[in-house]
């Protein structure tokens, strides 16, 4: 490799980081100074590209060679093979075991290229501390054309008309969302970022929050101008301090450019926006639950029938509460416009799904496809199928609450619809593959133990309900699973959907209702016939 | 006041404005299975148990204001499979004695199970819980059984809507929630207003327990 400009990316997202990256972005500056090569060469750090599983990443560009598993040994080699005769590091290169090749660049490793990433756009490529990069990514330019040429009912019909939902869970019309919001008429009116992410697998929103900050801010200020708002709020776990380090770096430097603050970009639209550290609980990122929180109430979820969050939310005020991904989607559709972001995904599901891949899959990581793209193509093409040569048995989608689907579904298009309809759910976007090893009833028994833990108590159904039914499959577990258990779950189950106050208690059971639905056989061996047939569990009568 | 008519059970009715389904209900002899409502308080839609059919989906009557020409229907089956496993788990749940129990004959759980009339064989395939609680005794006012405590909150609620702010709290949360105490005897004002509208008998006056 010789002299012309060269950029050095070395991933700086908490994977990373946790692999010791910020020992090498160092190291690795110190090397090209020694060499002489800092003019030519430079470094930069960016937030996560995804496949913290390959971490510490480096990533050399215009070429896009693909360093992986990077330690501080390595890093001398890096600096020399930027030497008139430097050669590139090829032991760091990916080696792709389901091609059985070595692949030494970015573009044509199967877990990038097969993924189409909108929300991750930024994600790896520029220095999220660094606003003048996402400025020059195309950052910053929906809000001139929002501010400047657009109005408020403009905005909100191109959000509409894109078909864009909620990737918070729920997939509510993000554009009606703020329409509902926009028709209220108030004196002060609030714009929530959703960054409290807590089911324990999903990373995606720490990600985007990491690695590309300003498409947040940039997204809420949007909406702001759209619905009439004057302060937001990023809602985000305290739990996740890389992500608010960056977040509050990045509201700085928007400050000091215009982009919030008194007369936004010399018009009349005021707004700013404050973190706000959230106390933890799982409960907590529901919505009402997470506007109590921010009053400094305790986090429980409004008892309802309770009027609209987008009427009446923060302190009295409508409010407009969304997710990271949803908001950093909105840049996209004011720059592109609507019908560009709605020619990729479903009839009813529009644009990209993003999941973290977890569990037993080849590859693990963020993965961001169009909404309609298959589970197969998920796991197997992106996720490169099932480690060890073992089978696949089942994939959980959607978080600690969402369903466990068998292998017949793997054709299914992943949207919000269709995850529904088979008992599972889009969720936090959890991902969680499972090979023939596991047992379904240990898998149901554990999501169970979550949310049992998780429930806030308020509501009979979700209180009791949970705890009942995680000792029923605790008992089955432990061989002392009675005849009629299968039918009793099925019907607590409902129950508890049916009666439940909020959207934890609806949607507890079906870890239980779709493990029952897709493999009964395991819970009658379990019961019947005294045995596991994964070998998981133990009876010790 | 104004009046609103509506219609439950096939009966067309006739109440004040302002009043919820539940109350309109009960005004008129109609039992709709309830524990976390008083009507003295506000419906709080957390015992989940007074769901109804308004105009043809379900809601909490607790917590719905009656609407002219609503329709309502209290009793159907799917009604029965939502609400029944509900109070069958909160059996299961709760430490039944009730002889000797001071909440006998004015219970409201006594009341919910008579009148669904719970089938105890379909309770019995549930697990119940393996230990017994002790009995709280550290509140200055009263005595606290949390094997019975079916946590409507009411006792909270009261405290609060008669004297401003309560003295009484929900601690831990999920299965582990309990209904505490705050403070000293200084926050307690005596009023017993909590214990006599405990639906269940959970709140003891403390001179009563020593006659145990
Ligand atoms: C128990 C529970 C936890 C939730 N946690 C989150 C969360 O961590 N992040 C999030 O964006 N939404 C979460 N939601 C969904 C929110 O209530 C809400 O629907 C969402 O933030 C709205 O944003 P959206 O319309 O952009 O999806 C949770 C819901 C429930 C019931
Ligand atoms: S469903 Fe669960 S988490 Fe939601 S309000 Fe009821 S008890 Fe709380
Ligand atoms: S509270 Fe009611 S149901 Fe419970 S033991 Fe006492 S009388 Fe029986
Ligand atoms: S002590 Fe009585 S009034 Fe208070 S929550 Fe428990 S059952 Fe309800
Ligand atoms: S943190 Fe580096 S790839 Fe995720
Ligand atoms: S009485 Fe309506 S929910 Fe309890």
């Amino acid at each position: 490799m010789s002299d012309s400009q060269h950029e050095i990316i070395v991933c700086q997202g908490t994977g990373c980081v946790s692999g010791g990256a910020e020992q090498l972005y160092s190291l690795l500056q110190k090397e090209l100074a020694e060499l002489n090569l800092s003019d030519s060469v430079q470094v930069k750090g960016t937030g996560c590209h995804g496949f913290c599983q390959r971490g510490p990443l480096v990533v050399v560009e215009p070429e896009g060679l693909f360093y992986s598993k990077v330690g501080p040994d390595d890093i001398p080699d890096i600096a020399r093979s930027f030497l008139p005769d430097g050669r590139p590091v090829d032991r760091l290169f990916y080696y792709d075991s389901t091609i059985g090749r070595t692949l030494p660049c970015y573009h044509d490793i199967p877990f990038y290229y097969k993924q189409q990433r909108l929300v991750l756009r930024n994600c790896g490529h520029i220095n999220p501390e660094s606003i003048d990069d996402y400025i020059e990514s195309g950052g910053y330019q929906a809000i001139h054309k929002a501010v400047f040429e657009m109005t408020p009912e403009q905005i909100i019909d191109e959000v509409k008309q894109s078909g864009l939902r909620g990737l918070g869970g729920a997939g509510f019309s993000a554009g009606q969302k703020w329409e509902a919001c926009y028709v209220e008429e108030a004196d002060q009116k609030y714009v929530i970022c959703n960054a409290d992410e807590g089911d324990p697998g999903a990373f995606q929103d720490r990600s985007v929050l990491e690695g590309d900050p300003h498409s947040v801010l940039e997204g809420m200020i949007i909406a702001a101008w759209a619905v009439g708002a004057s302060q937001g709020y990023v809602y985000v776990r305290a739990e996740y301090p890389l992500a608010v380090r960056r977040l509050k770096i990045a509201i700085t430097q928007a400050r000091e450019r215009g982009f919030l603050g008194k007369g936004i970009l010399g018009s009349g639209f005021d707004f700013d926006i404050e973190i706000f550290q959230g106390a933890g609980a799982f409960v907590c990122g529901e919505s009402t639950a997470l506007v109590l929180s921010i009053e400094g109430k305790r986090g429980l979820p409004k008892l309802s029938p309770r009027p609209r969050t987008t009427q009446y939310g923060l302190w009295g005020k409508p409010t407009v509460l969304n997710n990271v991904k949803t908001l950093a989607n909105i840049p996209l559709i004011i720059n592109h416009g609507s019908s560009w972001f709605a020619s990729r995904g479903t009839e009813h599901s529009k644009g990209t799904a993003i999941f973290s891949l977890t569990g037993n899959v080849v590859n693990s990581g963020l993965v961001e496809v169009p909404m309609g793209t298959r589970l197969r193509d998920i796991i197997f093409d992106i996720g490169g199928g099932i480690p060890n040569g073992r089978a696949f048995k089942a994939v959980q989608t959607g978080g600690p609450s969402g369903g466990c689907l068998p292998a017949e579904l793997l054709n299914l298009p992943v949207d919000f619809d269709s995850l529904t309809e088979a008992g599972s759910m889009m969720g936090s976007g959890g991902m969680v593959v499972m090979d023939q090893d596991t047992c379904m009833v240990d898998v149901a028994r554990y999501f169970l133990d979550f949310t049992r833990r998780e429930s806030c108590g308020q509501c009979i159904p979700c209180r009791v309900g949970t705890k009942q039914m995680f000792d029923i499959l605790d008992h089955i577990c432990r061989g002392q699973g009675r005849p009629e258990d299968i039918d009793l779950l099925e019907e607590l189950g409902k129950s508890i959907a049916e009666t439940s106050l909020c959207a934890l208690g609806q949607s507890a059971p079906n870890p239980v209702l779709t493990t029952i639905r897709y493999f009964r056989d395991e819970y009658e061996a379990h019961i019947k016939e005294g045995y596991c047939p994964a070998g998981v569990c133990f009876f010790y009568q | 006041m104004e009046k609103v008519k509506l219609i439950i059970d096939d009966l067309a009715l006739e109440v004040d404005e302002g009043t919820s389904v539940l109350a309109a209900a009960l005004q008129n002899d109609i039992y709709i299975p309830h524990l976390c409502y008083h009507p003295a308080l506000e419906g709080r839609g957390a015992c989940r148990l007074c769901i109804v059919e308004i105009d043809g989906s379900l809601a909490t009557a607790c917590r719905v204001e009656v609407e002219p020409g609503m329709v309502v229907r209290t009793k159907s089956p799917e009604i029965d499979q939502a609400i029944r496993p509900v109070v069958e788990l909160l059996i299961a749940n709760h430490h039944i004695t009730c002889r000797g129990c001071p909440s006998s004959g004015k219970c409201q759980l006594q009341k919910l199970m008579a009148q669904l009339r719970i089938d105890r064989r379909r309770v019995r395939r549930l697990r119940v819980p393996d230990e017994e609680l002790p009995l709280d005794t550290s509140p200055p006012c009263f005595d606290y059984d949390p094997n019975k405590c079916v946590l409507c909150g009411i006792c909270v609620q009261t405290c609060e809507d008669l004297h401003g702010t309560s003295s009484l709290y929900f601690l831990n949360r999920g299965n582990e929630t309990r209904i505490a105490f705050y403070g000293d005897e200084s926050r307690c004002a005596s009023c017993m207003e909590c214990i006599k509208r405990c639906p269940v008998g959970v709140l003891m006056p403390k001179q009563t327990r020593s006659t145990d």
